[in-house]
């Protein structure tokens, strides 16, 4: 009899489930109405978007990757901010470059008010520098010693000199994200410090709630913006796990589609399907530090010439990428040499770059070893997301004799295993190859300002001193034109030398709802819509 | 000789008791175990190089289709059925083993050892099994002899169990009794009189965990904690879901659907023996 009972229960525990179900759903499309209603302006109430935890956003506890990055910077502002074609004023309403680019000389706008009601003023200005230089923060834009001092000229105006001129000084100290004084000046532990207080900011968005455990975040208009209208009142990061699905469902207002799925989307008036510019890219890194091995160039081209980067678009990017420049710097870039030498696939320039290093037999499993049977065997560590690409480059590079064995971790284990140099080949992918040149400095130039992005992490025991003097010599160089032909000889020295190699920049798909709302835009170097923060704001 | 030709009778003997359903199961159980064995020989494709056009559907030169790096599904399917097969066998054997003898020495010595395991064991029963060995298996690493070693530690627990009750109730038997009398050691006892006993029982439970293991290794791999390169059952299905929108691509009906009916095939045939045998090992339950 027993049985008899449970089949009831089960009956009933489905059709309540189911119940609930459908009131969930119903709920939701009450929201989408609510939405649709107040519309007329251009405006909408809540965007939901796909949510994770991404660290709690203030400058100094955020996670070092875009998601965190970017909600953070809904709080706090820079004094120049990233619009649609280049650099737009923002804290600061005009910026003066004198002295051949010693100093910058920043006018701050007027009525400006932090969060919590107090003025916005030019020592908030040189306090951010000088805290900021002592205390890196996680998007550390300018190094301890890039300073060499801040003045308050007046009330309105701040006079930073640095410690040489530097031709991407102006993007850095625009994009440093100004903090308030009264709250930070006598926070000794900023990383530690995330009481509510941490992300008073004087951006369009506060921080409503924030639960680390969902992954869930709540950005509210803030009444007293200085600058353009929020045409977004709420913007809410939930947990999702299908994201298309849950884009279909209406839970979500914008999500990246894969090719496959893009034929459900095109074509139909109620979607709009934007295409990214390739700044996110993967590379594969090698641990020259504490593999000598890796130290000769011909080995890194012979992997280059035995990658395949087409076959990896197309398998596991379903063809939404383009391939890797040996340069670094990714076509879409404004400064992007389309005449570096490139490797493509080529297995007999491989085999023969592989003997001319000693390498040229084949023990019986068809891997390459030289005459003390020293083989060509590695180990690859990846991000989990990036295993079916690491079993391609196995196959890929089994064919040229080289051996490879596959490691793989979660995003935030990998990262922290490339930053502290726990890795033989690495591959790493990351967004920001479009910003300013000068970030091939920093991973090239053998010079580390202490930042935690990955996409400055990954390099040791390399060194190329006539780089090494280009990479110092373009920054010093404050006519476009001139720094251009610089960036150019550097990118063929790279695509020469092969430090690591850019395997290719990803050209996903996204989607929303132009119905709901219409206002998404790219930053002039960045490959998401949602990151931008003027997708949420009143543009011209 | 003929000794040998009784052991091997017993079992065949023990199947043709078998309903048909269990009869069936245990066919496919033998097909499976066959595939695994001649893996090499009945996959025209290798199962971890690409041999043909990504995502292509079932028929033509592969018959259940390919992957999205191209890689032959029937040869994955095929070699996974290795990694199935082997995690859930020797998690079962492990278990039975190490679950058997902390069983017998808990039972037979009674007094505290007995107390401290048999709380040892209500520790591991009360403890949540699946989010202990996605901590651990994630702590360790993954690789394949971790996730059987992890899963071998969350399932001797019942085998200890079932043992040490018989073994209670063996120690007041008459025969064990006068055995004792007689000076019979420990160790005689054990192999002697507790063993023989207590073989069936640990041989159902055996095939109940071996079940039970398959699905949490697929269970595991499918959160991506498995080895990442080997071929298991579960992995091809977190490599399927994880794929970009895979519902609203016909891939699913390949990629995803053939490695689902491989485990969910095995899984209920080793449910159907398992109730079969205890059928047999206990007649009440026949009911």
């Amino acid at each position: 009899m027993p049985r008899k009972h449970l089949l009831i229960i089960l009956v009933l525990v489905i059709s309540a489930s189911l119940l609930l179900f459908g009131c969930g759903s119903d709920q939701t499309r009450d929201d989408q109405n609510a939405g649709v209603a107040s519309e007329e302006q251009g405006q909408v109430d809540v965007i939901r978007l796909e949510g994770g935890d991404w660290g709690y956003p203030s400058p100094y506890a955020h996670y070092p990757r875009g998601p965190g990055g970017f909600k953070m910077a809904l709080i706090f502002d820079g004094l120049l901010e990233r619009g649609e074609k280049g650099l737009i004023p923002w804290l600061a309403e005009k910026y003066e470059i004198k002295d051949n680019g010693k100093q910058y000389l920043f006018t701050i706008r007027d009525g400006v008010k932090w969060h919590d009601g107090k003025p916005f003023t030019a020592e908030d200005v040189k306090f951010t520098f000088e805290y900021a230089s002592k205390h890196p923060m996680v998007w550390s834009d300018i190094g301890s010693d890039d300073i060499e001092k801040v003045e308050s000229v007046g009330d309105r105006q701040v006079l930073v000199t640095v410690s040489e001129p530097n031709a991407s000084m102006l993007y850095n100290l625009g994009q440093t994200r100004i903090i308030p004084k009264h709250i930070w000046e006598n926070v000794d532990h900023p990383k530690e410090f995330t009481g509510p207080e941490a992300v008073t900011g004087t951006g369009p968005y506060r921080l409503t709630d924030y639960n680390k455990e969902h992954g869930t975040y709540r950005f509210e208009a803030f009444g007293d913006f200085w600058g353009p209208v929020q045409k977004v009142k709420v913007i809410e990061f939930i947990p999702v796990s299908e994201p298309v699905l849950a884009f279909e469902k209406g839970e979500i207002d914008l999500t990246g589609v894969s090719p496959d799925v893009l034929p459900r989307f095109q074509n139909n008036p109620a979607y709009k399907v934007v295409q990214s510019p390739g700044f996110w890219g993967y590379r594969l890194l090698f641990n020259m530090g504490d593999y000598p091995v890796l130290r000769h160039k011909e080995l890194r081209q012979a992997i280059s010439y035995a990658i395949d980067a087409q076959e990896l678009i197309n398998k596991v990017e379903r063809g939404a990428a383009v391939p890797g420049s040996a340069g670094i710097l990714p076509p879409d870039h404004v400064m992007y040499n389309s005449n570096v030498k490139q490797y493509n696939l080529n297995l007999k320039k491989a085999k023969d770059l592989l003997a001319r290093l000693g390498y040229d037999r084949l023990d019986e499993k068809g891997i390459c070893q030289n005459k003390d049977g020293k083989k060509l065997s590695f180990t690859l560590s990846v991000p989990d997301r990036a295993v079916r690409m690491a079993e391609v480059l196995q196959e890929q590079l089994a064919k040229a004799g080289i051996e490879i064995k596959v490691q793989s971790a979660d995003t935030k284990t990998h990262d922290a295993r490339v930053r502290n140099n726990e890795y033989q080949l690495a591959v790493l992918g990351h967004g920001g190859w479009g910003n300013d040149p000068d970030y091939l400095r920093e991973r090239f130039g053998g010079l580390f300002k202490g930042g935690i992005s990955p996409s400055a992490s990954g390099l040791q025991g390399y060194n190329n001193q006539e780089l090494n003097d280009l990479l110092e010599k373009q920054c010093l160089e404050m006519d476009e034109q001139k720094r251009k032909q610089l960036i150019f000889k550097i990118q063929e020295i790279l695509a020469e030398d092969v430090p690591e190699i850019p395997l290719y920049y990803t050209t996903g798909y996204s989607v929303y709802r132009p119905d709901k709302y219409d206002g998404w835009m790219f930053m002039f170097d960045h490959h998401s819509l949602t990151h931008s923060k003027l997708s949420y704001l009143e543009r011209d | 000789m003929a000794g040998v030709l009784k052991l091997l009778l017993k079992p065949i003997k023990t199947i043709k008791k078998f309903s048909l359903l269990g009869k069936t199961s245990f066919i496919v159980i033998l097909l499976i175990l066959l595939v695994a064995i001649f893996a090499p020989c009945i996959s025209i494709h290798p199962y971890n190089v690409s041999s043909g056009p990504p995502l292509s559907p079932p028929g033509g030169e592969h018959p259940l289709g390919t992957d999205e790096l191209g890689i032959d599904l029937w040869a994955q399917i095929c070699y996974g059925a290795r990694v199935s097969l082997l995690v859930g066998f020797l998690t079962a054997l492990l278990a039975a083993l190490g679950g058997g003898l902390i069983g017998i020495v808990s039972g037979y010595l009674g007094g505290w050892t007995d107390k401290i395991l048999m709380r040892i064991i209500d520790i591991m029963i009360v403890l949540p099994d699946l989010p202990v060995m996605i901590v651990m298996a994630a702590f360790f690493g993954p690789s394949l002899l971790n996730i059987i070693l992890v899963l071998a530690l969350f399932s001797w627990v019942f085998p200890a169990r079932i043992v040490r009750s018989q073994v209670l109730m063996l120690k007041e038997q008459g025969y064990i009794k006068s055995a004792e009398t007689y000076g019979a050691g420990a160790w005689y006892l054990i192999h002697r009189h507790f063993l023989p006993e207590v073989f069936p029982l640990v041989a159902v439970n055996m095939v109940r965990l071996t079940g039970r293991a398959v699905v949490a290794e697929a269970g595991l791999s499918f959160l991506g904690l498995g080895d990442p390169t080997s071929k298991s059952w579960g992995l091809i299905m977190h490599h399927a879901i994880n794929f970009a929108g895979i519902y609203f691509t016909p891939f699913w009906k390949w990629w995803l659907l053939y490695p689902w009916l491989a485990l969910t095939l095995m899984v209920i045939s080793l449910a159907f023996i398992s109730r079969e045998l205890e059928k047999m090992a206990d007649p009440r339950m026949g009911r």
